[in-house]
């Protein structure tokens, strides 16, 4: 079973002439941004620009002021989309295994235990299907959200900061993990770190400006999960802190 | 800390047990009366004597006292599933909930035992206006308190109304619903015996309250004694009994309840 995980038949996703606000506030105009199927494209940008906002509008948690978000298909995206945020997100009285399975008894449908246990087994947590968050860690609750994520075997996949609250090792162990059990989906991963884009990222762009504009798609070179210590990426990481920076200045 | 629990019991019984000594000594030391202030032990043997007459008019408090707090739990978590399921709703009504919960209901119980002529819903009535505010205002808090992100994840993934109330709002409002079934247990006790006090007085109850109101009259102290120390032990099993149902219910995953652990 190990690699069913993969999606059968991959998404892309199209934001044409999107314009969102908050509290009145125009966040972003008339943008365009095309999600390629299959690949992670990483969003970065400073905090409080509206990559959440973004984020939720996709996921058809509110409504744009304006533009479409539709799949490549030209269809919308409801019911093809799975989620993770940066607080785990899980159910505090239920067990990992009842947490992973949520979406089908949301849905009503019997849950399917066998693959929530294979897809614990694949984030290192095959022991702890039985135990409750609070017993959990940091870390392995957000394997739990990832195994979450991947039960909901969607098409396209929201991700908003989802390693930001973890310690540095962990963070850059769940990365690579993200990395190889998200392939063949549409990840649209949001983030603040410039490393963290270039090591995940077959794209990624840069959210900069009030409202908001989307930089050029950067495509860094190689698959993910890349060293982002490696010369060229240091190279690029240089790059992208400056257009970031160039953002504060402004 | 094994030292530190047992100080824990030790300190409390040692007080309570020099206040009593005390107690006993300077009544005897003054030979003050039994009909003015008896002293413990005979508080004690009147429980003992009395009991024939104390145990029935326990249970009759006990079952306006259980009776009120399921029918305010029922009330109180009814309205605070209106209140949460429309904001227009609360707006409306939590107002004279605070006017029920304000006014006091030794004010309140005569006129009540005027219109309702069952003394037993009479005392009910009393009861239930004490108890279900800390319900109401606790359940809806949690119940409106929900983790945004959660419900976000909810509908996200297709939950309907009905089950993000079962699966998500409910559940995470039971911490808060437990803290105001609490308070409300003991105001179920304090509202039986005030609507009793009020309708005792008329001869139509044989509570515990009764029985202190009957022996005041006697002024059978000693009675009047032995039947506040069966209220306040009463108290106090209520307390306990919804402390522990708190912890067996939350102990599992809620932090209130880990940290005793």
């Amino acid at each position: 079973m190990q690699d069913r995980v993969a999606v059968a038949t991959p998404l892309g996703v199209r934001l044409r002439a999107l314009t969102l606000s908050y509290g009145g506030a125009a966040l972003i105009r008339e943008v365009d941004l095309d999600l390629a199927p299959g690949r992670i494209t990483c969003l970065l940008g400073p905090s409080g620009i509206g990559k959440s906002t973004l984020l939720k509008a996709i996921a058809g948690l509110l409504t744009p002021d304006a533009g479409r978000i539709e799949g490549d298909d030209g269809r919308p995206l409801a019911g093809r989309v799975a989620w993770m945020g940066q607080d785990a997100g899980l159910l505090p009285w239920s067990d990992a295994l009842g947490n992973v399975t949520l979406g089908s008894r949301l849905r009503g449908e019997p849950p399917d235990r066998e693959r929530a246990q294979a897809l614990l087994r694949l984030v290192g947590l095959a022991e702890a299907a039985a135990m409750l968050p609070a017993k959990l860690s940091g870390g392995m609750r957000q394997r739990v959200a990832l195994a979450r994520t991947l039960y909901e075997d969607k098409p396209v996949v929201l991700m908003d900061e989802p390693f930001a609250a973890l310690d540095a090792l962990t963070r850059h162990r769940l990365q690579a993990e993200a990395a190889r059990l998200l392939a063949g989906r549409a990840v649209l991963l949001v983030t603040h770190d410039p490393a963290e884009a270039l090591r995940l990222g077959h794209a990624v762009v840069v959210m900069r400006g009030a409202p908001a504009e989307f930089s050029q798609q950067l495509t860094p070179p190689g698959d993910p999960p890349r060293d982002p210590t490696e010369p060229a990426m240091a190279a690029l990481q240089r790059r992208l802190l400056a257009e970031l920076g160039a953002e504060v200045t402004a | 800390m094994p030292a530190a629990a047992s100080f824990r019991y030790l300190l409390p019984v040692l007080v309570g047990l020099a206040t009593l000594g005390g107690w006993e000594a300077v009544v005897r030391a003054n030979e003050i009366p039994p009909y003015i202030l008896p002293g413990p032990i005979l508080i004690a043997e009147t429980l003992v004597a009395d009991w024939g007459t104390l145990w029935p008019s326990l249970l009759v408090t006990l079952e306006i006292t259980a009776l009120a707090l399921l029918v305010a739990t029922v009330g109180g978590v009814a309205l605070a599933l209106l209140f949460a399921q429309s904001r227009l709703v609360e707006l409306t009504l939590f107002p004279y909930a605070v006017v029920l919960q304000v006014t006091p209901i030794v004010a309140i119980a005569p006129l009540i035992l005027i219109y309702v002529d069952d003394t037993r819903a009479a005392l009910l009535i009393c009861a239930w206006i004490v108890a279900f505010f800390p319900i109401l205002s606790n359940t809806t808090l949690g119940l409106v308190s929900t983790d945004r992100n959660l419900l976000d994840l909810f509908r996200l993934y297709g939950a309907g109304r009905f089950r993000t109330l079962a699966w998500l709002r409910f559940p995470a409002a039971l911490p808060y619903f437990l803290g105001g079934l609490r308070i409300a247990g003991g105001l179920c006790l304090i509202g039986a015996v005030v609507a009793e006090f009020a309708a005792g007085t008329a001869g139509s109850g044989s509570g515990l309250a009764y029985r202190i109101l009957e022996a005041g009259y006697r002024l059978n102290v000693p009675r009047m004694y032995a039947a506040l120390v069966m209220i306040a032990g009463v108290g106090i099993l209520i307390f306990l009994a919804l402390t522990a149902l708190n912890h067996l219910i939350l102990r599992r995953w809620h932090e209130s309840a880990r940290g005793a652990e």
